[in-house]
């Protein structure tokens, strides 16, 4: 039988391929955590300081104990509606099982973007508060049917004859359901409920459209501190979850081929749960609950701790907030008109289309006096918001030209890089459309606001014939790709830079001699914002000028507090890209709302992203 | 209070009754014997949740998604009740059929490919390896879904950089002298999906290999048959229904997948379900976005319908 141990080799070679395959990624995220780089990349040594991080990030608790609520419940209500629908559904002859099975399987068989797009129009249309409460429902639309499948097959291949045989020996039918029917049909019970858990458990997609104020579970999370670049404690805490969960995967396979006593595994169960919950409760019960609340909604990169835990000392409250990635994903968020912040950090053009769509509530300026004293007079009266009826501006910054300097070896003063064949493939742009549109218009000589039909299609074709030289599309972060040197050259918002460059000193930052971006980013208050009071003192607190200091040094962007300087650490303060002089910057050209051409853009830009 | 919400989740089944349960007993007995003599009352009651839920939730949005296609957007991203063709018109500019065409050969490349990897371990964990090797196997093919599958993802991202782990690893065995460019590629995207759906091939697969009758393979050794047409014409026909299944299970996320190619693409390698995406969350084009997920819906439902008979009868099995 040699040539039989031959091919037996042959199978247990490819089998394990296929389980290095599966396990690589997972040793590599499990080592980097221990990384003592924050930019995963490299490894420049043993730390466990990311585990200690972890234990003192509070956000990330909070949103395990969201995902640990929302997935227990669905798998509850989910479980027990399933199951009694499968107890029909097992029937061999049921009158419009066509239809019945039709609808159970539509879930299964549309792909999920479709359903989550479906959920959240439907969510804007009934009124329906985007919350915690919204996830749970959209998460148990789609995993419903899975418990009616898997149930419904285990009972179908069930052996009638042993329920009749109970009701025969004078079992009466309760007993017979409970004594024979459900042992049978645990096994399927059990697989389901732990597919169930975890499909809603990791669910991104989904959520990532139906979430609201203070709803943030962890992939919501992990996926924003990915965006952030913050990941070595993103692996840590991959790692702690894949080690809690080794005993409970293990119990509940166990338990579905019956080598377990149900009880023994539900205590056992229990104890690793217990286990779990222990250092969560421990971290998210000190918080008062009843303390006012603040709901922020800001940009992931502008999150700064001490400007947060001073504000809720200070004040005596609690600041919640959860991050998005480009203006557009908030005003889908507020015209979606179910869902209630306290306060937004849209861009300047974005705050034009919020106050044109009523989606602003009017500041109180009295209440305000630091920023009035403190603001910038450059970036007082902006023109989208010409008296500072709706919003007071809160970061700024510039949208040039990045790129490393051992890899790019001339003097890059132009956008003409960008378009230079010699570095095909090493060229990152911005993922939004009208950033990468101002690079073109700029480029050609137009003003970034042009509404010229003419003008924006030239844009188009110029970067229609660029495309083959891009590398890819990335607004949150490209510093990554540029440190580990995947991209040469790059679109970059300046404020992202502050850190790569203190990481990587070859990257430099210019403001092309064309022109560019110049942005600012301005705090309001949505118009049903239900915490007016304390979102105005929020406002007030962040213009004071250690305050504003503090922010630049978490979050590397700039602010317009004309006394910031001193409050910003020297090495931030000694950035030219950070703190431009004055005479660059007179090249750069605000953003403006386009009104109807905008359409035009965001056509010509899905254009240019499919090609 | 965890502990208790998720014992909640499963049945009591063995737990004893005891005297103290009588009494729920009694009442349970009753309300079975109201539901015994009424069949058509007993089935609506309990479908009546999972129907409810299903059409409310589900059914209902889908309808509403469908009416919002036909509508138009307004400049600043909100829908006119302007009913007409428009969107599903330019749904079909051959633009966005290269879109889809892309993510149909993508997500078939990977059903495909998922099929060549999965079968070996399949077949291994189920006919060739003890019963307690069984388990571990399978327990390991399971595991990788307790980590969140977005950090998986990322960690291919930190594998496949200029400066990641394979590029290390060449350069040093002085195998390229070059850095690959892996991340941000095509070949990332496909690395990425293949991983992510692997095991939903790997589990039908095994379920119908296990069940398959031994004495099926003796006769066919005994007719004369060598190892390799036995598997052609037996192990492979049995087992379809698993990779019917498995594909089924593979294809649909694929065909769809949305943060696969943002983040290993790097947004670049465009699928339909980033087109979706872009058009709700970027462009705000709600009804043209709409249009687009029903063209996916009815292309992946056109798609099953002719397996659907096997997929549904694997499916069952596969559980």
């Amino acid at each position: 039988m040699a040539r039989g141990n031959t091919r037996s080799f042959g199978l247990g070679a490819a089998a394990a391929l296929v389980y290095f395959f599966l396990y690589a990624p997972i040793a590599v995220l499990m080592i980097f955590s221990f990384n003592r780089s924050r930019l995963s990349a490299r490894w420049l040594g043993f730390t466990t300081e990311w585990y200690g991080a972890l234990w003192r990030n509070e956000q990330i608790f909070q949103s395990l104990l969201n995902s640990l609520i929302v997935a227990l419940a669905v798998t509850l209500v989910c479980v027990i509606a399933g199951t009694l629908a499968a107890l029909v559904s097992a029937r061999a002859r049921l009158r419009g099982r066509v239809w019945l099975d039709g609808l159970v399987y539509l879930p299964l068989v549309i792909p999920e973007i479709v359903i989550a797009v479906a959920m959240v129009v439907f969510f804007s249309l009934v009124h329906l508060d985007l919350s915690i409460w919204t996830i749970i429902i959209a998460h148990i639309t789609f995993c419903l049917s899975y418990v009616i499948i898997v149930v419904g097959a285990r009972l179908g291949g069930m052996d009638r004859s042993l329920q009749e045989a109970a009701l025969d020996l004078g079992a009466n039918e309760w007993t017979a359901f409970r004594r024979v029917t459900l042992p049978l049909a645990a096994p399927g019970i059990l697989s389901a409920a732990r597919l169930v858990f975890t499909t809603s458990f990791d669910d991104y997609l989904i959520t990532s459209f139906v979430s609201g104020v203070s709803s943030t579970t962890l992939p919501l999370e992990i996926y924003s501190q990915l965006k952030r670049g913050i990941t070595p404690e993103i692996n840590a805490i991959s790692s702690a979850i894949l080690l809690a969960t080794v005993p409970l995967v293990f119990i509940a396979q166990r338990l579905e081929r019956g080598a377990l006593k149900v009880r023994g595994a539900l205590a056992g169960v229990a104890a690793v749960f217990l286990l779990m919950a222990l250092p969560l409760v421990a971290r998210t019960w000190p918080t008062e609950r009843n303390r006012p609340q603040l709901n922020l909604y800001m940009w992931s990169t502008y999150v700064s701790p001490r400007v947060e835990r001073g504000f809720e000392r200070e004040f005596h409250c609690k600041v919640n907030y959860d991050l998005y990635d480009s203006n557009e994903a908030l005003l889908a968020k507020l015209q979606g008109g179910n869902v209630d912040y306290d306060l937004v950090v849209p861009t300047d053009y974005m705050v034009e289309i919020l106050i044109q769509q009523r989606l602003l509530a009017p500041l109180d300026k009295s209440r305000l006096p630091n920023a009035w004293a403190n603001l910038d007079p450059r970036f007082r009266d902006l023109a989208c918001d010409p008296r500072n009826d709706y919003a007071v501006p809160y970061a700024w910054g510039t949208t040039g030209l990045a790129y490393r300097s051992d890899l790019v070896k001339e003097n890059v003063t132009s956008w003409d890089v960008m378009f230079d064949r010699r570095y095909a493939g090493h060229i990152l742009l911005l993922d939004d459309a009208r950033e990468v549109f101002g690079m073109a218009l700029k480029k050609l000589g137009y003003s970034l606001n042009s509404t010229n039909p003419e003008e924006i299609r030239r844009a188009r074709d110029l970067l229609l014939e660029q495309k083959p030289l891009v590398k890819g599309y990335n607004s949150s972060n490209f510093e990554q790709d540029l440190v580990a040197g995947d991209a040469w050259i790059a679109q970059a918002f300046n404020g992202n830079l502050t850190f790569a460059m203190r990481d990587e000193p070859r990257i430099r930052y210019v403001i092309p001699k064309e022109g560019c971006t110049i942005s600012v980013d301005l705090i309001s208050i949505p118009r049903n914002a239900p915490h007016k009071d304390l979102a105005h003192q929020f406002i007030n607190y962040f213009h004071r000028p250690e305050v504003a200091g503090a922010f630049v040094n978490d979050s590397g962007f700039n602010s317009p507090n004309r006394f910031v300087a001193r409050g910003v650490e020297p090495w931030i303060l000694a950035q030219p890209a950070i703190f431009p002089d004055p005479a660059s910057l007179a090249k750069c050209e605000f953003m403006h709302d386009l009104g109807p051409a905008v359409a035009l853009y965001d056509r010509y830009w899905t254009e240019i992203k499919a090609r | 209070m965890l502990a208790a919400n998720f014992g909640g989740a499963h049945p009591p089944s063995q737990v004893d009754g005891g005297a103290s349960c009588s009494r729920f007993s009694n009442r349970m007995e009753q309300v079975l014997q109201f539901f015994r003599n009424r069949p058509t009352l007993r089935t609506t009651a309990l479908l009546s949740s999972s129907l409810v839920w299903l059409v409310g939730f589900f059914l209902v949005p889908l309808l509403y998604l469908l009416a919002v296609s036909f509508a138009a957007r307004s400049p600043y991203g909100t829908i006119e009740w302007d009913l007409g063709l428009r969107n599903y018109l330019r749904a079909f500019q051959p633009l966005y059929l290269e879109t889809y065409w892309r993510s149909l050969w993508m997500a078939l490349l990977t059903t495909a490919l998922c099929i060549v990897l999965g079968y070996p371990v399949a077949y291994l964990i189920a006919r060739r390896v003890s019963r307690r090797w069984k388990s571990a196997l399978l327990l390991l093919v399971v595991i990788p879904f307790w980590t969140s599958f977005l950090v998986r993802t990322y960690a291919w991202m930190v594998i496949l950089r200029t400066e990641g782990v394979v590029n290390n690893l060449l350069l040093s065995l002085h195998l390229t002298h070059e850095p690959l460019r892996l991340l941000y590629t095509p070949l990332a995207v496909f690395i990425g999906l293949v991983y992510g759906e692997l095991p939903f091939m790997i589990l039908p697969l095994y379920t119908v290999l296990e069940k398959m009758d031994p004495s099926l393979l003796e006769a066919a050794q005994d007719l004369g048959a060598t190892q390799v047409s036995t598997f052609l014409r037996v192990t492979q026909p049995l087992s379809a229904p698993g990779v019917v299944a498995g594909a089924v299970l593979v294809f649909i996320p694929s065909v769809g997948a949305f943060i696969t190619p943002d983040l290993l693409g790097g947004a670049r390698t465009m699928m339909v379900g980033n087109l979706i995406q872009n058009q709700f969350a970027l462009v705000r084009d709600q009804p043209f976005g709409s249009a687009v997920a029903f063209l996916l819906t009815f292309v992946v439902i056109a798609v099953l319908l002719g397996t659907l008979r096997n997929a549904q009868r694997a499916t069952r099995e596969v559980f």
